[in-house]
């Protein structure tokens, strides 16, 4: 064990910028980082009669469960559940198990991992699709109880102390979202890339991350207080008094630099000679309106809806949602709120208790191989029209209050533009029947973001009343490279000239039909000059990087850009032009 | 034990139902074996498993047709084996 004062430094991948300062609170998933430790032979009894109360008090939870569902639920819930009863008594959970914990000596957590591992390894590898879907059951089960077993370990995202750092395998999107940025001061975890949703929204709420850190390693050692270097990826464990002070001096920068940016960000987005440039802001949680108002935003460009889903676990009612886009469309003042319709599936994705009433959407669709190829966002939502139904009907009510688009996720056909289309008309014929009031006119946009929507752009274009470049998604699907995967995300570039070509051709594409374009996602502010080279004048992004991105695009005239832009066009590796766009950077 | 008769029978039973041996009739295969004293194996594409787990069961992953071979062994082998004829047969009342 290092002696208490040691320095030690990690390195891994940055993925939101800052200097975070603060303690480690260690972040558990109920299944992943299980310490194995030896147990003693004299001990070993008690050791299973520890896993045997385990198993008995997740029977009894199952039980009690199964009771309050035979009065409401239907009766598949209530088999299912015996299902999952017979499982805790299966011989390869019972006495498997124990004869494992007297074999090995080992902890029972360990040794019930391993297991649940090897099965769902097993399952994963059938070519059955209907029996692949069994190992939720699996899953559902072990968590449980391992739940029992370790249950001082749930901590939730949104109560940890101040000056938290949290530590953990992977971040979902669901808990990054809960996260408050007063409390938490950094994210550290294993997995995750540059632009998984959790890093987007770690740098829409501005909290430092650093990732491909071994986490269990970090475990290991004794940490008393570390630094996280969003901006070099650096962890450092107990940093030195010297250490702290130099990084206390960043921090201070970072903050006053921030300050000086954010002095501009109620000048209009224009360029030298006088081009306006709308910038919108990105957002998750309808609470955070009011900092992006104060940060300068034109609007909302994108209004990601799904994480209404993703943070309460169900899916919201009708009169919630109205609620909620009432309550958005308000406090933006006749600014305009683009609402996304929910892009559920890819990353987005929770594990739902298999007795959820919403459950059910999810099990159909089962494990899929390449959930990013998979049944997600429109596709989902077609498939479920009566989710879709009641979201429309929201937005339409909505929308008697202020200016609301809607845009429509993940679009890789025409057809789909139009059944949405079709059904917002449906909606709106049945809502009018009913008595109740909405907009005479709502826009309707498409997300661009898969390759065969930006190749039709043109008439795409015709069809829609706007078109939204979606980066993160578009780059990943054009170059066949993961975002979250680390080994890949070198290959991810935004500034690869076959983006270059397709943003160029669906901006000229827009401005042929004469729809509006705006541009979605982060991006390099290197970047910027050539999007409005491009023609681009909107663009939603972050809340915190409005003041930056406005900043840029008042040091440029539009003439310089479309040159830049041109002279971009002729770099074909990704790695020559970025070397470009950095000598041009002002 | 003196009056103890060992049985030991092996048949082929084809599997019905439309799914398979999924969760439900794995349930229902364990259930049907707790008052028998028997132990019985499923042997499916080489692989021999303790018919008393659901787990091991589907673990199978036997699908419509798949023929499963049955052994019974224990002195109320020939009761179990017709238990389990019938299951099968019901197509775990499914049909």
């Amino acid at each position: 064990m290092p002696p208490e004062e040691e320095e030690i430094i990690f390195r891994g991948i940055p993925i939101s910028k800052g200097i975070g300062i603060g303690f480690p609170i260690f972040f558990a998933g109920a299944e992943d980082q299980v310490l194995e430790v030896a147990i003693p032979k004299k001990e070993i009894d008690l050791e299973i009669d520890r896993y045997r109360k385990a198993l008995d008090l997740s029977r009894k939870d199952v039980e009690t469960l199964q009771r309050l569902s035979l009065r409401e639920d239907p009766p598949e819930i209530g088999s299912i559940l015996g299902t999952h009863l017979e499982m805790m008594q299966d011989p390869l959970l019972t006495s498997v198990i124990e004869e494992r914990i007297r074999g090995t000596q080992c902890n029972t957590e360990s040794i019930f991992h391993h297991i649940i591992e090897e099965y769902k390894e097993r399952f994963s590898t059938l070519q059955d699709h209907y029996f692949q879907e069994r190992v939720r059951d699996i899953v559902d089960v072990s968590r449980r109880i391992l739940g029992h077993l370790r249950p001082l370990e749930r901590i939730k995202m949104g109560e940890v102390p101040h000056n938290s750092i949290i530590l953990t395998h992977e971040l979902v999107p669901s808990e990054t979202i809960e996260a408050n940025p007063s409390l938490v001061s950094a994210f550290v975890t294993t997995a995750g890339g540059i632009t998984s949703h959790a890093a987007i929204i770690a740098r829409a709420k501005g909290i430092p991350y650093v990732a491909n850190v071994d986490i269990k390693q970090l475990k290991k050692l004794q940490v008393h207080s570390l630094i996280v270097d969003g901006s070099q990826g650096f962890v450092i464990l107990n940093p030195t008094r010297q250490t702290l002070k130099k990084y206390q001096e960043i921090q201070k920068g970072h903050l006053k630099n921030y300050k000086v940016l954010k002095s501009a960000s109620h000048l209009k987005g224009e360029t030298i000679d006088g081009y306006e440039v709308r910038i919108f802001a990105n957002l998750e949680n309808p609470k955070e309106i009011d900092q992006l108002l104060k940060a300068g935003a034109s609007g909302i460009g994108l209004f990601r809806s799904e994480y209404l889903f993703l943070s309460r676990k169900a899916f919201p009612s009708e009169e919630e949602q109205f609620v909620i886009y009432k309550r958005m469309v308000k406090s933006l003042k006749g600014r305009p709120l683009v609402i996304r319709v929910f892009d559920i599936g890819g990353d987005k994705k929770i594990d739902l208790p298999s007795h959820h009433p919403d459950a059910k959407y999810f099990t159909a669709i089962g494990h899929e191989l390449n959930p990013s190829l998979g049944c997600r966002a429109i596709r989902f939502l077609l498939r479920y029209p009566e989710i879709l139904h009641v979201q429309l009907r929201a937005i339409l009510r909505a929308s008697y209050y202020g200016e609301i688009h809607i845009l429509i996720p993940m679009v890789s056909d025409i057809s789909e533009v139009r059944i949405v289309r079709q059904t917002v008309e449906e909606v709106r014929e049945a809502l009018r029947k009913s008595g109740g009031k909405a907009a005479k006119r709502l826009p309707i946009g498409c997300m661009i973001e898969v390759p065969s929507s930006a190749i039709m752009c043109d008439a795409l274009a015709e069809e829609v009343d706007f078109l939204s470049i979606g980066t993160n998604d578009l780059i990943q699907y054009v170059l066949a490279a993961d975002r979250s995967n680390s080994s890949t995300s070198d290959l991810y570039f935004t500034t690869h000239p076959s983006i270059l070509r397709l943003i160029r051709m669906v901006v000229a594409a827009a401005n042929r039909a004469r729809k509006s374009i705006i541009f979605c996602g982060e991006c390099d502010t290197s970047m910027i000059p050539l999007l409005i080279g491009f023609g681009i004048r909107e663009f939603s992004v972050a809340a915190r990087h409005i003041p930056l991105i406005k900043h840029t695009i008042r040091k440029w005239r539009i003439l310089d850009a479309c040159r830049l832009a041109e002279e971009a066009l002729e770099y074909s590796s990704a790695q020559e032009l970025k070397q470009f766009l950095a000598t041009h950077k002002r | 034990m003196p009056g103890e008769v060992h049985v030991r029978i092996v048949r082929k039973i084809r599997v019905k139902n439309s799914l398979g041996l999924h969760t439900r009739p794995a349930a229902s295969i364990v259930k049907l074996l707790q008052p028998r004293k028997a132990s019985v194996y499923f042997t499916h594409k080489n692989e021999t498993i303790n018919a008393r787990s659901i787990m091991s069961i589907l673990m199978l992953a036997a699908k419509k047709n798949a023929v499963i071979e049955v052994t019974v062994e224990g002195e109320d082998a020939e009761l179990t084996m017709q238990h389990l004829l019938n299951a099968f047969d019901m197509e775990f009342g499914e049909k």
